[in-house]
């Protein structure tokens, strides 16, 4: 039983991970942003259809997020993270969006350190 | 440097933590523990250190929603938890096939729950005060001293000092098993250098609850108070105090459905199960960074322990008494280069044991001063190396050595392989750590004692060697891990516990083999985003000479398959869902309740054990409210109390336990954070 889940499990990953190699592309863009807390907001902002993986790295500020452009583009995973009230890119995020992150969040002004 | 930095860098110094190889980057490696947070997975292996550490961290504590650190390895593969017994409730944990005594804990790495609290301890820790937990198979640094045999567990509380920690943090539990619980823990930064924790926690079991159906309290009633107040205070010139004190106060009562304290115990009355422990801890740690000789730091831990236990199971009273004194005074430094480390310092463990069974009396002072040394190789990230050496003089069992050996090697990317080997000595409280064997009415036996002994007897002395692969991968662009390791305890000399008579349960020193093999494997991964599958397997082979005979040593489960999936969403809804396989264990002849004689031994079934738990959170965590469920299948050994109907008379057994011993449990709690 254990042997038939695992083996299963290994031969899915291995479909879909052969499926889409041709479709894939890497991108690297500068997404503001201050701690943890945001980074978990941006990454699930990127994590819209299409988009295979999502890193934001809080010292960098730059979002390495990987996807599928058959299925999505970067200015659509752009307008996501914008929306969640961070800059992405040359996506700006709407005032009223940036207004409703938590205080530690809002970049422009604060910083937090967790 | 900010305050912030500074406090966690003497945490880190001060701690002098199992996995020693890295500590000379110590300061930028605690400066990136605060500001690279990634999606921590719950339970991480590291890569790097000569010493292979599975850090347990607050998430995969909340997997188990209740209550305390016997109960928070639930989701924890390398961890067994089994109950002791059917009457007292208390869980022990078995690592590498072995009890919960043969692994050290520790508390930010002073020993914590030693000698006579060897079983009853672990209910000592709330979960809600746990930040996390470090732990390692095997016999671990020298520097926290010689007794750890099957590994170390460390573990952390919430720190007063870290902007992540709320005011005051609020956990609330109810189950449907009559348990009510409730934890506070609070913080307060008075200035940038002084800091306070106050933690707070009471439990009661308030119902007389018997699932089973034999007449018993599936878990006695209880109340438990527990309170501890610490302080940290440091300067800009890299001195560093803390201190703390902890409390714990229980009592128990349990037995038959109608047995009220203090109720004689003879023929005919209700049987019952009694216990009250008073407990008190006072520690302290200075530390000093050098600032004009970097890398260079002093240490001085210092603890003090005070331990009383009254117990009464049926008509067999046990009182023990402990009052133990600990100081580490630990220097490091490099040599030359940050390649290469060295710490050396000298310890003090005393201890003074004053115990009661049936009106026997057992006393000892065991005072073991002992000096250390420990170098580090961190040359090149290719090799890392961990060997310590230290010298203790037992003042009943005289000098002995204990070398230990780690060492870590990348063969390829994202992989580590490692290898320890490492002698451990320890004094087996034959008593506090085999309570569960009180309630029975087997008599315990010493088999030829020796004077100038602890219980007549010699000290356990063992040799651990460990091999261990980890190997990280992403696929499909998430990320997994796959773990396996293998261990190997041998015993010199070891504190038989033989209960193959049942009318008995003797102790006596090794004469033939003992030794535990231990197995595992573990395969972490994401399987779609922030949904993480764990699989694990572990196989143990633990055998013992007894009489002359080496026999699978009872009660232990050579197979155990284990599956974890859990699952966040967006909107903060977090879902967990655990289902073990246990595999038989051998239980040894029984008394034969027709017609007196035994029965021979035989193996329990292999059963399955589910759990599952949902959370929602909101603003931001601040506030979560869990509910969830223990034994879904509501899966109960039967039988589990041997003779219950005639608890005073031979054969009365409440101690052979091989599966749960309470029924399905629902819970619901409240997570409070007040910033």
């Amino acid at each position: 039983m254990k042997r038939l889940v695992f083996s299963s499990l290994f031969s899915v990953i291995a479909l879909t991970a052969s499926a889409q190699t041709a479709d894939v592309k890497t991108d690297t863009i500068a997404v503001s942003g201050n701690c943890s807390m945001c980074k978990k907001r941006i990454e699930d902002a990127a994590y819209s259809k299409g988009v295979k993986r999502a890193d934001w790295n809080d010292e960098t500020k730059k979002l390495v997020v990987v996807y599928r452009p058959s299925k999505t583009n970067l200015t659509a995973i752009q307008q996501h993270i914008a929306a969640a009230g961070h800059d992405a890119g040359p996506v700006a995020a709407k005032e009223a969006d940036y207004k409703k992150l938590p205080d530690c969040c809002q970049y422009k002004s604060n910083s937090c350190n967790h | 440097m900010t305050t912030y930095t500074w406090a966690l860098l003497w945490g880190g110094l001060l701690s002098c933590a199992a996995a020693s190889a890295q500590d000379t980057t110590r300061t930028t490696k605690q400066i990136e523990e605060v500001t690279i947070r990634n999606r921590v997975k719950s339970t991480e292996i590291n890569l790097l250190g000569a010493i292979k550490t599975e850090k347990i961290g607050a998430r995969e504590l909340l997997k188990a929603a209740c209550c305390n650190l016997s109960e928070s390895f639930e989701t924890t593969p390398s961890v067994d938890v089994a109950f002791t017994d059917a009457v007292s409730g208390y869980k022990q944990i078995q690592m590498l096939g072995l009890t919960g005594a043969y692994t050290y804990f520790t508390r930010e790495n002073i020993p914590d729950i030693r000698g006579l609290a060897s079983i009853t301890g672990l209910s000592y820790t709330p979960g809600t005060w746990i930040e996390g937990m470090q732990l390692s198979k095997g016999t671990g640094s020298v520097v926290n001293g010689f007794e750890s045999v099957a590994g170390q567990i460390n573990v952390e509380w919430k720190k007063p000092f870290e902007d992540k920690e709320p005011t005051a943090l609020v956990n609330l539990y109810q189950s449907t098993q009559a348990r009510t619980e409730a934890n506070l823990v609070f913080r307060n930064q008075f200035s940038g250098n002084l800091s306070t924790n106050l933690l707070l926690h009471g439990r009661s079991n308030w119902a007389r609850i018997d699932q089973n159906n034999d007449g018993f309290m599936d878990q006695p009633l209880d109340k438990q108070f527990v309170g501890a107040n610490r302080w940290f205070w440091h300067n800009d010139k890299g001195l560093e105090i803390q201190g703390g004190i902890k409390g714990v106060y229980t009592t128990n009562t349990g037995g038959q459905l109608n047995y009220n304290r203090d109720v004689p115990q003879v023929t005919g009355n209700p049987w019952g199960y009694q216990s009250d422990v008073q407990r008190l801890e006072g520690w302290a740690k200075i530390g000093k960074v050098f600032a004009r000789n970097p890398g260079s730091s002093m240490g001085l831990q210092l603890a003090g322990t005070y331990h009383n236990q009254e117990s009464q199971f049926g008509a067999r009273r046990y009182e023990g008494r402990q009052q133990s004194f600990y100081a580490n005074l630990i220097y490091q430094t490099l040599l030359g280069t940050t390649d290469h480390v060295l710490k050396a310092g000298a310890s003090l463990q005393h201890d003074q044991y004053d115990e009661t069974l049936s009106g026997n009396p057992y006393g000892r002072t065991e005072s073991v001063p002992g000096v250390f040394t420990e170098y580090s190789y961190n040359g090149n990230d290719k090799w890392n190396v961990v060997a310590g050496l230290r010298a203790d003089y037992h003042n009943l069992y005289g000098a002995f050595v204990t070398p230990r050996l780690h060492v870590r090697y990348t063969p390829w990317e994202k992989a580590s392989l490692r290898a320890s080997v490492g002698r451990a000595q320890r004094t087996a409280n034959i008593f506090a750590e085999n309570m569960g064997f009180m309630a029975s009415n087997r008599s315990f036996v010493i088999d030829r004692p020796e004077t100038g002994m602890a219980y007549g007897l010699k000290p356990e002395v063992a040799w651990n060697t460990g091999l261990n692969f980890t190997q990280k991968f992403r696929l499909n662009y998430r990320d997994g891990s796959f773990s396996t390791d293998y261990y190997y305890t041998d015993f010199q000399n070891q504190i038989v516990v033989d209960i193959e008579d049942p009318t008995q349960v003797r102790f006596y020193n090794l004469d033939g083999r003992s030794f535990a093999h231990s197995l595992q494997a573990q395969f972490d991964y994401e399987l779609i985003r922030n949904l993480d599958l764990r699989l694990a397997y572990r196989w143990y082979d633990v055998r013992t000479t007894y009489d002359g005979v080496e026999k699978e040593r009872p009660l232990v489960a050579a197979h155990r398959a284990f599956a974890n999936v859990g699952y966040e969403t967006r909107n903060h809804w977090k879902l967990d869902y655990t289902v073990q396989l246990i595999g038989p264990k051998r239980i040894p002849a029984t008394y034969s309740h027709h017609g007196g004689g035994t029965e021979g031994e035989s193996y329990s079934p292999a059963f399955v054990q589910m759990s599952a738990q949902i959370s929602k959170s909101w603003k931001n965590d601040d506030v979560e409210v869990y509910l969830g469920g223990e034994n879904l299948t509501n899966y109960m050994q039967h039988p589990m109390i041997l003779g219950s109907e005639h608890p005073f008379s031979t054969g009365f057994d409440a101690s052979l336990i091989w599966g749960p011993a309470m029924g399905r449990n629902l819970y619901a709690g409240l997570r409070w954070k007040i910033q």
